[in-house]
């Protein structure tokens, strides 16, 4: 066993002094060291032995032979001359694969979020509703002008104690329901999908997002509407945008409001005088409406169970759609739902 | 509505640019949409919100602009001349809760031409076209009084004149040329013979003024909103008449606007009156009585506006105003203000007329309250988890048609009972339509390595009831490896979950092959596999799509905080094993088998390899796989593993299918 252990050792030697390259050195070491090698061999020889004595001289000689040839190869190694290719730097890239959010989840999040730092919460509500959350409990008359511009889904599901059931047309039916099962104090924003019977242009969608956000405290007034407002304009838009409200008319609120930001596309253009500049955003008004808001009306209160002499409220809504729109520069609602991986690809989280 | 400025200027004097007038009516809450000159003239076009009647009428245009100008109104009441008495015909309403009040006049002898130019130019510029000098002056009043007028040629009327609904199945054909089926809901004015009008809609062609007309009759009624709405909603037309009945005339302006009516035709067509009629009673106007405090509406909008300047705007705007003691006032609404009910529209009146603008915006403090909703919080965690994974997210419509729906088979879905388009008219029982509009979207765009996820709610039919489920989609195509990369997304989520005891269960799902459904604690919570090659032939898809979908409200239940779990420091060591695989036989096996015999040393392992070649046995799979072992105690010493490797090998070998190499 001896000799072949020194046999093996003067092997060694001579395949070393043939060795060029560093390749040539990795095939030594998978001869020698390899699971396969001889050496290898060897130790599964000495397994068999009976004599103990022997067995462990046998062994110790092995181990130092291996060790032995493993320094060579690793001092052999390093006096190799490391020869790298040389890289094409100008070569294309490989391409990342990225994920990325909705533009129309993103914006959602930035308003939730706005309004969450002034102390609302979030509270989604169901798109399936019944007339009675829809319009009545917002005295909204189910047969009135006032009730036109909510063009309504209607389903055919069996009509329950509360009416008809219908797609929601607007997120304030969200705001009945909290009210109706919590008492003040109340700051909540609602976010969701919402359904009218239009049809599609590059303005126009029968699905679209809204987001209603209602506050009702001892106290609450008007003024802190405007204030809860504008500061989300100032923070969402930019501080240097101009708000106007004006007043108008939603059977659920009084008084009622609409706002106006100053145009973000033309600035203040349209305030220079005899400019015949015409912004094609805002159609040379220098305004754009982002929202419909107001102090919810006593009898909305009422219908929920909320005494309105004790409590008043604001309540405002927003079309997601329409706010991304205007902040990103997107002339056409449609592509929002055609999900093109060239729309979605320019939008992150 | 669109109005003309001179037309105004006739009731007010307005001494600003038609420009500052439009931005001053805005801020006042009559939304000027559009200014333009025309000639001389200047049109406006004006929003008119639904609460204000009143200012679907020049009068109340110029009326609005007199309070914010600060002006006078120049309206001047006609004297009512109701002598002589109709004698010709009857008026006979049949349907009072329709109809309250219905007056006509006939006039004789009228010569029909064309209007004079003031006259077309008034009604040109409100919008509406000039017809000749009857049609024209009953618009003209029209659009002065905001009550409709509408006028027949009394020689083709046949008899009485009544005011009924109408029979099913009685025909008219409308001054539009359009032959209109007529159903009970509809309203007519009708003769002895036949319907000559859809009443405060349009008017019938066979009873038209034209230029052989010789004798007018002319109309002026109070016809009920409701019914008026509902009998246009029938016939699926609007007219400037029905807008306005559908919103509320005044009926002190009916008789006024009549004889203006009467007198223009007797000015400008010659005609003399020789009957008035009237049946029904005019309407009682109700003025509204509210009391109201200062310092409740001060603290109501957060102002601080001083009575004086209250009790001026109320006036202005024509309401009645007594001191109630120094912090209180009694409030009479003007007749015509149908809007006035309680005191928040007092509130409205005055703030707007104030100024939105002098209210100084606060910021509430608003106190804790409810939580936050759990769901929309998953969700949200879910948004800000999914693209780390590579995912793009997607938002697709709820509403889709019933017939690609049965492409998927027979789906039971809710469906719309008025939709818009045979496209969208059922709600959608699962995300898949949405995911492979998508995908084959961009497919057709010649855009591949979809990668794509979408969070909404499907719609079931639950009996009579219904159930909105909030769902996760998941959807790939034209990558590498589709269904392991989906396993692996799958795989990650429930590690974010902390979900650790799930199961993978083949299944046969409708519409999929290569299915999994994933179930934890026994309940299957969602499912991910291959569509199957009937539904690709039904949509021409030449590409695989894999696609997976999961119910959120399930995988929160099941969700479980994450803890820090403690990680061995000692050293992890690999060996290698080749192995063959018979293709009857599932990896599981050998997976199964490492856990076992590897036991507290297994740490983990991994194909790193996988070969292919004519020179192997075609019934099996080769790969490499790479074992990795490590301690909690300490370090492994390289016998050790060897010994664990080499059992590892051994109980590899002694299955059926596996081939050790
Ligand atoms: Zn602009």
């Amino acid at each position: 066993m001896e000799k072949e252990i020194s046999k093996l050792e003067e092997e060694f030697q001579k395949d070393l002094s043939l060795v060029k390259g560093g390749e040539d050195l990795e095939k030594l070491r998978i001869k020698y060291l390899g699971r396969k090698s001889p050496i290898n061999k060897l130790f599964t020889q000495i397994s068999h032995l009976e004599n103990r004595e022997e067995k462990a001289l046998l062994g110790k000689n092995i181990n130092s032979l291996k060790e032995k040839i493993s320094s060579i190869i690793e001092e052999k190694l390093k006096s190799v001359e490391i020869k790298e290719d040389r890289l094409d730097l100008t070569f294309p890239s490989s391409q990342a694969y990225l994920g990325s959010l909705h533009i129309l989840s993103i914006v959602n999040n930035i308003i939730c979020s706005i309004f969450e730092r002034m102390g609302f919460v979030v509270i989604e509500g169901g798109e399936i509703e019944d007339e009675k959350h829809n319009f009545s409990s917002l005295n909204i008359p189910l047969q009135h002008p006032s009730r036109d511009v909510f063009d309504t889904f209607y389903l055919d599901i069996p009509e329950s104690n509360d009416g008809r059931l219908l797609l929601r047309s607007h997120t304030s039916p969200s705001q009945i329901r909290v009210m109706e099962k919590n008492k003040p104090p109340l700051a909540v924003i609602s976010p969701g999908r919402v359904y009218r019977p239009d049809k599609v242009d590059a303005s126009h969608s029968f699905m679209f997002h809204q987001i209603e956000g209602f506050a009702v405290d001892k106290g609450i007034n008007f003024s802190h509407l405007k204030g809860v407002l504008t500061y989300f304009a100032k923070s969402f838009f930019s501080s240097d945008v101009e708000l106007r409200f004006r007043p108008h008319f939603f059977p659920f609120t009084e008084p009622s409001v609409e706002v106006d930001v100053s145009c973000i596309i033309c600035k203040s253009k349209h305030l220079e005088k005899g400019s015949e500049y015409k912004c094609s955003v805002c159609r040379g008004k220098g305004w754009l409406e982002i929202l419909g808001a107001g102090m919810i009306h006593p009898q909305v209160l009422e219908n929920c169970g909320i005494d309105y002499k004790k409590y008043s409220g604001f309540a405002f809504g927003m079309g997601v759609d329409r706010i991304a729109m205007l902040k990103y520069g997107i002339e056409d609602i449609r592509l929002f739902y055609q999900n093109d991986i060239r729309f979605l690809e320019q939008f992150y989280i | 509505m669109q109005f003309s400025l001179d037309f105004i200027k006739e009731l007010v004097d307005i001494n600003i640019s038609p420009k500052k007038l439009s931005s001053l009516l805005t801020m006042a809450g009559m939304e000027v949409e559009r200014l333009e000159s025309k000639g001389k003239d200047w049109i406006l076009e004006i929003e008119v919100t639904a609460n204000r009647y009143d200012w679907l009428s020049i009068i109340g245009i110029a009326r609005e602009i007199s309070v914010c100008l600060n002006k006078k109104l120049k309206l001047n009441y006609p004297k009512i001349k109701t002598k002589p008495t109709l004698k010709k015909r009857k008026i006979i309403i049949e349907s009072p809760q329709d109809c309250l009040f219905y007056i006509g006049r006939l006039i004789r002898g009228v010569n029909i031409t064309n209007s004079p130019q003031w006259l077309q130019e008034r009604v040109l510029n409100c919008g509406i076209n000039s017809v000749n000098n009857i049609v024209d002056i009953t618009n003209y009043c029209m659009l002065k009084w905001g009550t409709p007028l509408h006028a027949f040629d009394d020689d083709k009327i046949e008899g009485n004149v009544y005011i009924r609904r109408a029979k099913e199945g009685e025909k008219l054909i409308t001054i539009d040329g359009k032959e209109r089926e007529l159903f009970r809901d509809n309203l007519v004015i009708a003769d002895d013979k036949k319907v000559i009008a859809l009443a405060g809609v349009m008017g019938g062609k066979d009873t038209e003024v034209d230029e052989n007309t010789k004798n007018v009759f002319l109309e002026a009624a109070v016809f009920s909103p409701l019914t008026i709405r509902r009998s246009r909603q029938k016939a699926g037309l609007v007219t400037e008449s029905s807008y306005r009945f559908e919103r509320a005339v005044f009926s002190d302006y009916l008789e006024c606007a009549s004889q203006e009516a009467n007198l223009l035709i007797e000015r400008l067509a010659d005609g003399k009156l020789i009957g008035y009629g009237k049946a029904g009673r005019k309407p009682l106007t109700k003025k509204k009585v509210i009391s109201l405090s200062i310092n409740d509406l001060n603290s109501y909008l957060g102002s601080n506006i001083p009575k004086d300047s209250i009790k001026k705007i109320l006036s202005h705007l024509d309401f009645q105003v007594k001191d109630r003691g120094s912090n209180g006032l009694q409030i009479i609404s003007p007749a015509f203000r149908f809007d006035i009910k309680e005191k928040v529209d007092i509130y409205e009146e005055i703030v707007r007329i104030y100024g939105y603008d002098k209210i100084e915006p606060c910021l509430p403090f608003l106190p804790f309250q409810l939580n936050q909703d759990e769901l929309f919080e998953f969700k949200r965690k879910l948004r800000s988890f999914l693209p780390i994974l590579g995912l793009k997210e997607i938002i697709t419509y709820s509403i889709v048609s019933e017939k690609n729906l049965k492409n998927l088979g027979k789906i039971e879905s809710i469906n719309i009972t008025n939709p818009l388009r045979e496209q969208e008219n059922t709600l959608r029982p699962t995300l898949l339509t949405g995911m492979l509009d998508t995908i084959m979207y961009n497919l057709n765009r010649n855009q591949r390595n979809l990668r794509f996820f979408e969070i909404a709610n499907v719609y079931i039919k639950d009996r009579d009831n219904f159930k909105e489920i909030p769902k996760l989609s998941l959807g790939v195509s034209g990558i590498r490896e589709e269904f392991f990369f989906l396993k692996g997304i799958v795989e990650e989520l429930l590690n974010f979950l902390n979900i650790a005891q799930y199961e993978f269960r083949e299944d046969s799902l409708p519409n999929f092959i290569q299915a999994l459904m994933v179930v934890i604690e026994e309940e299957p919570v969602g499912f991910f596999g291959k569509l199957d090659e009937k539904v690709r032939k039904e949509l021409d898809l030449k590409e695989n799509i894999f696609y997976g979908e999961f119910n959120l409200e399930l995988l929160k239940s099941f969700k479980k905080e994450n803890k820090y779990k403690p990680f061995s420091q000692y050293p992890i060591v690999y060996r290698d094993i080749s192995l063959g695989l018979r293709k009857d036989i599932n990896f599981k096996k050998i997976g199964d088998t490492i856990r076992e015999v590897g036991k507290e040393f297994l740490y983990n392992y991994r194909v790193i390899d996988v070969y292919r070649g004519k020179d192997l046995p075609q019934d099996s799979n080769f790969f490499t796989l790479r074992i990795f072992y490590q301690s909690k105690e300490r370090t492994l010493t390289s016998e050790e593993v060897d010994t664990i490797h080499q059992n590892i090998r051994d109980e590899l070998s002694k299955k059926e299918g596996i081939i050790v190499r």
